[in-house]
């Protein structure tokens, strides 16, 4: 995975080039920058090419894309990378139209495409690998596998584990966006088949959990033991709808949803006798116990 | 330790609204719909009840209030009228009738109608299966049980084209011409659902006359904010200062954006600010879990997703935050939570180190002018200005502010100082910071 080449679409962005520094340092393939018409040969000793395609006739197969272009940007960029047979993209740009989402998602579908985000903070396998935003300095080596939504949720849980001596063996953040490329489902079974992960922790707030029978799939699929921490409950989220039966439904009743749906998706996880953990630290607490039996 | 801000009272532009999408009023809805060729009836918005002087829609007409809510017919917002004067009389009481605490701006003039059949259509973006769904029902118009029941759904696997529109309306059991003609109208529809960018879009009802001839005579379209700035055509339909965002933004006098989201809790007397939203609302759950009251929470350092880079201006976005926060009715404490990186948390500590320093100095010099201020007559007319959003809340002049600081990331042992010397609890373990504010706040 070390030896993966990696380019950032959009390196003039200033988040970008603040972590393509970070990255190069933590020993980052990162191969070029993408951003057209800038006219200046390299950022950072990172060349830069106006063309993804570019990249690939000069250096050689990439296998990743880090995009942080502006959010309308995003459907086009993806496209270009898929174009140059990019098979891994990890879209850090939050708040992208849904409706270039679903495009997007079905050219990934039909290119066998992985595509992580809107809104996603990157991947990191401590003092190993880092693709995109998440510190180094706040994780630690370790077996527990975490997947959350974004950066910081992922950083109040490593701290956690931290305190118990315990580290990470990969973190993915999935993004917060409505629409998102690769789903938990995708991401558990990575963590399943991942040799270095022994426990895998999941979470996100509530609201952004779109996928149904997460908890049955996680119990008839899954080998590793898995805890689980949502957030968001005693918040005004955004009561966002799932279904379009529902959302008519709702719409032509002129009721505003209930938060019935956060309960549906608790219960499933407590029938299936997934551990939930009120706060960060019983994930720790949680990790031990399981550990030790 | 604690430190004693006066509360100044200034005016706060309140959003109660949480969404993604922003609602179109019918009136716009049937603009984009006459653009596309949907059949729409002649209409005329109405601004004023005196511009009916010059309707150029024969009577009789129907009298539609526009507003965003439900519900308009049974509250007396849809009147039919049959000349002028009636026209006239029945638009200054639509404009006068609050249909849910919403009075209308803006009345819809529009001709009459006579369908032997109504139905239902609709498109709508699917967050559960990521996909547009057509929906469908042969039993459209008010009655929204009947409606559910025959409601028909076509899912939208890859491409959209004409036949999942004929697959759709079979469904719904319509026959005939029938079949082609609905399913243009499904297609236009599409077109528009994917050229702007919509959540929703929606005809209920779709007239149908005796000669078999259609009518979108009521529709509905949601527009996803993200995607809304790149509209400019539906930027102009709708008025700019009327579109309502996810978070409160409040522009405060040097022109930056404060983010805000209320917690709707009138009692809340903690405040929350945090570079990461997700993490206040670990905060925000453990807070409840222990019996605190929330108002609400800013989110700082949004533009690069809770950094403050160097270089760029996010760093002051935290004296912002404090400052609004500071003049909020019903403040308490203020738990500010940040997780970030060596460089931020030097630079931080300094600037706050700075800002309670001077803000010492000014309640000095406040302190003494607030006696002469206090009995004038503007002073108490920006205080129930202030009160407006609720009367439950008393302002108090003089409170006791109290600040928790979480920081979470590297410091040098200059910054651990510094950090000692500011008058207020800072601490790195989130579970002291928790205690630390619930019992502050109690």
């Amino acid at each position: 995975m070390k030896e993966s080449t990696v380019i950032i679409q959009g390196i003039t962005n200033p988040l970008a080039l603040y972590y393509a520094e970070k990255m190069k340092k933590t020993g980052t393939n990162l191969v070029a920058g993408i951003a057209p018409g800038e006219e200046i040969a390299a950022v950072a000793g990172i060349p830069i090419f106006d063309l993804v395609e570019d990249v690939v006739l000069k250096i050689g197969k990439i296998d990743t894309s880090l995009i942080f272009v502006p959010p309308y940007q995003v459907l086009d960029a993806g496209l270009e990378a898929i174009a140059s047979g990019i098979k891994q993209i990890i879209i850090i740009t939050p708040q992208i139209p849904p409706l270039d989402m679903v495009r997007l998602k079905q050219k990934a579908a039909a290119t066998n495409t992985v595509i992580i985000g809107p809104g996603s903070s990157g991947i990191i396998i401590p003092e190993k690998l880092c693709l995109g935003i998440l510190d180094q300095e706040f994780y630690a080596p370790g077996n527990v596998g975490i997947i959350s939504t974004t950066d910081y949720l992922s950083y109040e849980i490593s701290l956690a584990l931290k305190k118990a001596e315990l580290g990470e063996s990969i973190v993915v953040s999935l993004g917060k966006d409505d629409i998102t490329g690769s789903s938990w489902q995708y991401w558990l079974q990575y963590l399943q088949e991942d040799e270095n992960t022994k426990i895998i922790v999941m979470t996100a707030p509530l609201n952004v959990i779109y996928e149904e029978n997460l908890a049955e799939y996680i119990t008839n699929s899954l080998s590793k033991p898995v805890i689980a921490y949502f957030l968001g409950l005693q918040a005004p989220l955004e009561k966002n709808f799932k279904d379009a039966a529902t959302i008519i439904a709702n719409q032509l009743s002129y009721s505003v949803p209930s938060d019935s749906r956060y309960h549906l998706l608790l219960d499933t996880f407590k029938q299936a006798k997934i551990p939930l953990a009120k706060n960060p630290s019983e994930i720790s607490d949680l990790v031990l116990k399981i550990m030790k039996s | 330790m604690s430190f004693i801000v006066l509360k100044k009272i200034i005016n706060y532009e309140q959003n109660f609204a949480i969404t993604k999408k922003m609602d179109l009023l019918e009136y716009q809805a049937k603009k984009l719909f006459n653009q596309v060729g949907i059949p729409v009836l002649p209409s005329q918005p109405i601004h004023d009840p005196r511009e009916l002087k010059g309707l150029q829609i024969p009577y009789p007409v129907v009298l539609k209030s526009q507003v965003s809510v439900g519900g308009r017919g049974r509250a007396g917002g849809i009147r039919f009228v049959e000349n002028t004067i009636d026209a006239i009389a029945a638009a200054r009481t639509i404009f006068n009738l609050p249909i849910l605490n919403q009075y209308p701006e803006v009345i819809l003039a529009e001709a009459r109608y006579n369908p032997v059949e109504e139905f239902f259509l609709a498109i709508v973006l699917d967050y559960q299966l990521q996909k547009p769904v057509l929906l469908g029902s042969i039993t459209g118009g008010i009655d929204v049980e009947k409606l559910l029941a025959n409601l028909q759904k076509v899912v939208i696997e890859d491409e959209f084209s004409p036949f999942y529109a004929r697959r759709l309306v079979t469904k719904m059991g319509l026959k005939g011409k029938l079949i082609q003609s609905v399913s243009e109208i499904v297609e236009k529809m599409y077109y528009l659902f994917l050229r702007k960018d919509l959540d929703l879009i929606e005809i209920n009802p779709l007239g149908v006359n005796s000669q078999g001839e259609l009518m979108a005579l009521d529709g509905k379209i949601s527009i996803n904010n993200h995607a809304l700035p790149r509209h400019g055509d539906i930027l102009s339909l709708i008025a700019l200062d009327k579109v309502k965002t996810t978070e409160d933004t409040v522009i405060n006098e040097l022109g930056k954006k404060i983010n805000w989201l209320d917690s709707f809790n009138q009692k809340g007397n903690i405040a929350l600010i945090s570079n990461n939203l997700n993490l206040a609302l670990i905060n925000w759950d453990l807070i409840s879990q222990a019996k605190g009251k929330i108002a609400g929470c800013s989110i700082i350092w949004q533009e690069y997703q809770g950094r403050a880079l160097p270089n760029t201006d996010s760093i002051n976005e935290l004296e912002l935050a404090l400052n609004y926060l500071k003049e909020m009715p019903g403040i308490e404490v203020i738990l500010i939570n940040l997780i970030t990186d060596a460089k931020t948390i030097e630079l931080m500590a300094e600037k706050l180190a700075n800002y309670f320093q001077l803000m010492a100095q000014q309640i000095a010099i406040e302190k003494g002018t607030d006696r002469v201020e206090r009995p004038t007559g503007a002073a108490s007319r920006n205080r129930r200005k202030t009160n407006s959003k609720s009367s439950s809340i008393t302002v108090k002049q003089d409170t006791e502010l109290q600040i928790v600081l979480r920081l979470v990331g590297e410091k040098t042992e200059a910054t651990k100082a510094l950090l000692d010397q500011l008058p207020f609890y800072w601490t790195e373990q989130l579970e002291n910071a928790i205690n630390e504010t619930i019992t502050l706040a109690n």
